[in-house]
């Protein structure tokens, strides 16, 4: 029995009908899902729209754009926004470092197993039922976190009563959520350094801090910088923790770029101005991941 | 607007009583017989109110053959839900309708008139009487610029709860008449070894605007607008409400502006608290044992007077028939609202946890011993202003700044002054935009 075997195609050689019927349904999906909304959303924000006044609306330009961005409100929450991510992120990139160096020691395995574990499952809570548990545990008279600093002689604390207070709680649940994101991220980095550099490494050195910076580091550099993307991205549009717990409050305290975006467009019903905050935060995210790609690229590959 | 609402109300019932013969033969059954097999899709809250309407529902489904399809939101995402449904021309049949939503669904013709029902022989009950309804209810909750256009339904008023023995123990023997008292009299007597006189549920939500804000205007003779919809938060009326709230906080629970309903009223059934004002519709459970720790000891009454006279917080929903909805599913719909909302069925609803707006239902002295808060429930409703919140279709944009500020206030980050400069130039430039300075909108709220 004999068969002609016919030689793998070259990949200059597939016809356009072949590649358009492989690339096609995903790039189509993908325009559809990402494209489509957002273009409505440019639309949306030249348009004066306001749901429950739809007779009215007309094409007003740029006029959401110069509204938005002559508004206190939006500057002050893109103020919070980016206080918060100056806070947490470094906080959850020094914490999650420290505990994926701390997993990539040897030994120790069945512990180590375990806290990976443990590990995903603040990650794995969603967002909103995080923000439910802290409007109970932070709860001034019966929460458990008062509870606990009482036995140490400490508080009470108005955590969500309190502007400051209540800003620092979000900040605090936010890292113990992401944290661990960022420990499971690094460790991974950590587990592509060849053992054999690591080890001239520690045989030249006792210095962990130098095995860090010199042999580590520039491995972990493509996942510091998915992160720092993901995270910022993430911070950015932070919103149902905060919401369920303190609802951007008291006052203004913990109200993020997501929360006014969310108030203004679907309690105000003011699409058209929501639909401008939402492309501009766009823009200010695009810009930062842009520059952390260059940034920390250029510096790897330097 | 209250003339219109009561002249139409007075020619319905005329007709009523001097109504055909084919009235006098009306029955449910009857009357919905064409519908028979129509499935009707309504929002419904989850509250007590609704899990007694829900029950009801059963003996009307078995009696007319219509379906009810509830969709069931907590009260936060109720208005988005059904702006987007009504915008998008969606499945819903029924429009439920807070006092504060009904200019927003009348304006955008959401909602049909009741005349086209209650013109209609074959649907309109002979024993519909819009007079049963408590005036203010019918006005406030179903009523918009002279047509009525919904039946109340989910019916609150502002009540004062409070801890008879812990009044009792500090020498009182009733609750505060006026709002000085409690400050005065009742605050300093109240607060101490870690309990507090009074709380004031405050969280920045509707709670701010409507629960906190507004109840210290309007007793003390403020309100957000004057005559000519200017902002009338400054004037010397409001802001003594406003100051009155700040200086009533020292006898309150630290913290309260993070104090939703459930906080406020745990306090008070904790007996943290000695007295609390809150919606009707938490007297069942503070009266339960299950549920509260004082029960034996909470008594109601109406709320204190200010020297404007008593003006409790007004609350509540109307259901209406929604215009999206096609011709049989508007039949039933009105069906199932004039059976939820009717005379004969107003003691089950009460019964079942809901509060009815029928004022016949509790002339029976038997239901007034039954309800503990019945007697208090009619006597805030003698006295309540349908625009304890302005009704028209700018306050979901409006209550957020109020809410904002409001809570900015509380906290002292701005003085009442300023915070009511701030709420008051944001206000007017949202009616600005609407259209109402330069009459494009009648003045209507």
């Amino acid at each position: 029995m004999s068969q002609s075997v016919k030689s793998p195609s070259m990949p200059g050689r597939v016809s356009r009908a072949t590649l358009f019927g492989f690339l096609g349904p995903a790039v189509i999906t993908l325009a559809l899902i990402g494209i489509v909304p957002l273009a409505f959303a440019v639309w949306t924000s030249m348009r004066d729209y306001n749901l429950t006044k739809l007779a009215r609306q007309k094409f007003i330009g740029f006029e959401n754009y110069v509204t938005v961005l002559n508004d206190g409100a939006f500057w002050d929450a893109m103020g919070r926004t980016f206080t918060l991510l100056a806070i947490a992120l470094p906080m959850q990139l020094i914490f999650g470092l420290g505990i994926a160096l701390l997993l990539h020691k040897p030994g120790l395995g069945f512990f180590k197993t375990i806290a990976r574990l443990s590990l995903v499952v603040p990650m794995a809570t969603t967002y909103a039922v995080v923000g439910l548990l802290g409007q109970v545990m932070f709860n001034l008279k019966y929460g458990v976190v008062n509870q606990l600093l009482g036995f140490l002689g400490l508080g009470p604390f108005d955590w969500l009563g309190d502007p400051n207070l209540a800003f620092v709680t979000v900040i605090f649940w936010d890292v113990w959520q992401w944290t661990p994101f960022c420990a499971l991220v690094l460790l991974a980095g950590l587990t592509t350094v060849p053992p054999e550099i690591e080890e001239a490494a520690r045989l030249e050195t006792k210095s962990w801090l130098t095995i860090l910076r010199h042999v580590q580091l520039p491995f972990l550099v493509p996942g510091l910088t998915a992160l720092l993307i993901l995270r910022t991205a993430d911070t950015l549009k932070l919103f149902d923790m905060v919401f369920t717990m303190t609802r951007g409050g008291p006052g203004a305290a913990t109200e993020f770029i997501a929360l006014l975006i969310q108030r203004v467009g679907f309690r105000a019903f003011d699409q058209g101005l929501a639909s401008a905050q939402a492309v501009i935060l766009l823009i200010i995210t695009i810009v930062l991941s842009r520059l952390y790609i260059s940034f920390f690229y250029r510096e790897v590959h330097s | 607007m209250k003339l219109r609402t009561t002249v139409s109300a007075l020619a319905l019932t005329a007709a009523m009583a001097f109504g055909s013969n084919a009235a006098q033969a009306w029955s449910l059954e009857e009357a919905a017989k064409p519908y028979e097999g129509t499935t009707i899709d309504v929002v419904f809250l989850l509250r007590p109110g609704y899990e007694a309407a829900e029950e009801m529902l059963k003996d009307f489904t078995e009696r007319t053959g219509i379906n009810v399809n509830l969709i069931k939101h907590p009260y936060e995402n109720a208005l988005g839900e059904q702006v987007r449904d009504f915008i998008s021309g969606g499945d819903l049949d029924v429009a439920l309708v807070d006092l504060v939503w009904i200019g927003n669904f009348a304006e955008n013709g959401w909602m049909v008139p009741i005349e086209e029902f209650t013109s209609n022989p074959d649907l309109a009950d002979p024993d519909l009487d819009l007079e049963d309804f408590f005036p203010v209810t019918l006005d406030a909750f179903g009523t918009w610029d002279g047509t009525v256009y919904g039946l109340p339904f989910d019916n609150y008023s502002g009540l004062m709860y409070y801890n008879k023995c812990m009044l009792e123990d500090a020498g009182f023997d009733g609750p505060p008449e006026t709002w000085e008292a409690l400050k005065d009299e009742y605050g300093p007597a109240l607060t101490k070894d870690g309990k507090y006189a009074y709380a004031l549920q405050s969280k920045r939500n509707e709670t701010q605007s409507a629960d906190s804000f507004a109840r210290m205007l309007w007793p003390f003779g403020g309100s957000f607008l004057d005559a000519e919809f200017r902002s009338n938060l400054n004037s010397e009326e409001s802001q003594t409400g406003l100051k009155f709230r700040q200086d009533l906080m020292q006898y309150m629970p630290q913290g309260i502006v993070a104090y939703d309903h459930a906080e406020t009223v745990n306090a008070l059934a904790q007996g943290d608290v000695a007295i609390i004002t809150e919606w009707s519709g938490f007297a069942s459970s503070l009266k339960d044992p299950n549920t509260s720790a004082v029960a034996d000891c909470i008594e109601v009454a109406a709320e204190p007077s200010g020297p404007a006279g008593r003006k409790p917080a007004l609350g509540g929903f109307s259901l209406a028939v929604a215009s999206q909805a096609d011709d049989d599913e508007k039949a039933a719909a009105w069906l199932m609202i004039q059976y939820l909302t009717s005379k004969a069925n107003a003691e089950k609803y009460l019964d079942l946890g809901g509060v009815s707006a029928r004022q016949s239902v509790y002339e029976d002295e038997s239901v007034r011993d039954k309800f503990f808060f019945a007697d208090a429930l009619v006597e805030s409703w003698q006295e309540g202003v349908p625009e304890f919140r302005p009704r028209f279709a700018e306050w979901p944009e409006i209550t957020e700044i109020v809410q904002e500020w409001g809570t900015k206030m509380m906290l002292g980050e701005v003085t009442t002054e300023e915070g009511a400069e701030e709420i008051g130039t944001r206000m007017e430039a949202v009616l600005d935009d609407a259209g109402y300075y330069d009459g494009e909108k009648p003045l209507a709220q």
